[in-house]
């Protein structure tokens, strides 16, 4: 497949950090590009709009968008943040929704279990970086790294109600076991958010110790909503590009299985004489 | 950039969010490549229907 | 349906009787549990208005070991496999196990209600009691058939039992969080008022509601092999 020229790739910003780091994002990607088996023109294209829109992030983010009158230049982190905490809810929705799909049409489309794990697996990088992101926001803003609010608590529930989606999906067993499995533990999961949710809501709420996460209204002016919007927009790309390059390397590594399973039992018949 | 005192502590974690989200995404993409490539090696093309 | 769950339960509980594991074991395991939490505490007043929590979490790291036992009794002769084979409705099997389960929960918790009066000097009052018995069926029956369901998941082959804690603790978070704070209102720890509890019984209500459902629908697939 023939690359693109690199340089099309560097944009000019104003800070040298910058540059690198597009730099780095670019030499990446053309290396990756040289032979990528997993790749078709759509995700090429969703590759380079991926790239362009993180770059503007990251000018609009770190140096465009004004500081903010409370928050001061802590609230840079909420663009990454915000755009991390939106992809990691659809990816579980996702999740959720293939898996629903999986158990409905009780078909061997297999597609939507490895679209349900591909975005579960998508999904759980960026719920840890929400909460890394959210962490250090809040050391900043109000000099602790965690609250017990409704929405931090049900984020967390699910980052770890989803490793232990992806450790079911490794159990082993046939593909239709591992599709019927996780699709099960996925829909209670999704299931149970509200609840959780609403427990934690309704524990802290009678104790009123300054809710902190009422300080979180930011008063967002023109630049600040736009680079929110450029960081949604990048990270659900970023999104359906990994997920889409994951299933199809779910998709290889089932068949290979298969291929290997079949194998062995060619190997058992002829030892058989059959 | 900003015209406002920046406490010199808050860039840091500041920069450390973004680096850190980027190389984390980044990582993540070169593994999903990287075992595409390998894996692909070993399959015929039918096994491949999307390209 | 509930002909297979009487059968199914009545079978777990006299295997049960017979080897008293749960008896010899898991009870022991408990109250331990319950010793160490005050270790680990400092004062006698903190160990007083946490105690409502110290039992349930005593009761959910009981749980744990409750489930890998009765699903090990199944898994130990493939007694779930040949069961389905003779087409046994999975939903039976899992009403029935769970109300096993749900049995020998109830002992464990009326057992570390006393030990919490004993070592942590909680404090039973008449005014409380319906809202304890409540909440203890409630959460009993809650943990019962989320313990079953998960159970099924994890049970057997080698390596999946050790997915049972990871799965199965964070979703029981609503009743630890629900059985707590009624606990808490039944016993009137820390000023809390028994009215105060009745919001929390709605919660375990609807956990309950959830998994009753859920789990008849979700444990055919997932025992399916």
């Amino acid at each position: 497949m023939p690359d693109t020229d690199t340089s099309a790739m560097q944009l000019t910003t104003d800070q040298a950090s910058d540059a690198a780091r597009s730099a780095a994002r670019s030499a990446a990607s053309s290396s990756v590009r040289r032979s990528s088996p997993t790749g078709t023109p759509f995700t090429r294209v969703l590759g380079i709009a991926t790239l362009i829109s993180m770059a503007l992030l990251v000018l609009f983010g770190l140096f465009l968008s004004p500081e903010d009158v409370v928050q001061g230049e802590s609230v840079r982190i909420l663009y990454i943040h915000v755009g991390t905490v939106w992809v990691a809810y659809v990816a579980f929705g996702v999740t959720a929704l293939a898996s629903l799909a999986f158990l409905w049409k009780r078909t061997t489309s297999l597609t939507w279990d490895r679209i349900a794990g591909a975005s579960a697996e998508v999904g759980v990088l960026f719920m840890a970086l929400t909460l890394f992101a959210g962490a250090i926001w809040g050391r900043l803003s109000w000099g602790k790294f965690w609250v017990w609010d409704a929405r931090v608590t049900t984020t967390a529930f699910l980052f770890i109600t989803y490793i232990g989606y992806l450790a079911v999906r490794g159990l082993g067993g046939s593909h239709q076991q591992r599709g019927r499995r996780s699709a099960v533990v996925a829909l209670l999961a999704v299931l149970e958010i509200p609840l959780v949710h609403f427990s934690v809501k309704l524990w802290r709420g009678l104790h009123q110790d300054g809710s902190v996460s009422d300080t979180t209204k930011v008063k967002l002016h023109d630049l600040m909503l736009f680079s929110l919007f450029i960081s949604l927009i990048a990270f659900t790309l970023l999104f359906v590009w990994l997920v889409m390059h994951r299933q199809r390397v779910l998709a290889m590594q089932d068949a290979l299985e298969d291929k290997g399973l079949d194998f062995a039992l060619e190997q058992r018949r002829s030892e058989a004489g059959l | 950039m900003s015209a406002a005192v920046v406490a010199m502590e808050d860039v840091g974690f500041i920069l450390a969010t973004y680096i850190a989200t980027f190389v984390g995404s980044v990582a993540l993409a070169a593994y999903y490549l990287r075992r595409g490539r390998r894996l692909a090696a070993q399959l015929p093309p039918e096994d491949k229907p999307w390209g | 349906m509930f002909r297979i769950a009487r059968l199914i339960a009545a079978k777990d509980l006299r295997i049960e009787l017979r080897s008293r594991v749960v008896t010899n074991q898991v009870l022991p395991f408990a109250m331990i549990v319950m010793v160490m939490f005050a270790f680990a505490l400092k004062t006698d007043e903190v160990v007083e208005k946490v105690a409502p929590g110290l039992v349930w979490l005593a009761t959910l790291f009981s749980l744990l070991i409750l489930v890998q036992r009765a699903f090990a009794i199944e898994t130990a002769d493939g007694a779930t496999e040949a069961m389905r084979a003779a087409g046994v409705d999975p939903a039976g099997i899992f009403l029935g196990k769970a109300l096993a389960l749900a049995a020998q929960l109830a002992v464990l918790e009326i057992l570390l209600l006393i030990l919490a009066v004993v070592l942590y000097n909680s404090k039973l009052h008449a005014g409380g009691v319906v809202l304890l018995v409540t909440t203890l069926l409630a959460a009993t029956i809650g943990l019962a058939l989320v313990g079953t369901l998960y159970g099924g998941l994890a049970a057997g082959v080698r390596g999946r039992e050790t997915l049972l804690p990871l799965l199965l603790l964070p979703v029981v978070a609503p009743v630890l969080i629900g059985a707590t704070r009624a606990t808490e209102a039944a016993l009137g720890t820390s000023g809390a008022v028994v009215s105060d509890g009745w919001p929390w019984l709605g919660l375990l209500g609807v956990f309950v509601a959830l998994f009753s459902v859920g789990g008849t629908l979700a444990f055919g697939p997932l025992i399916e092999e």
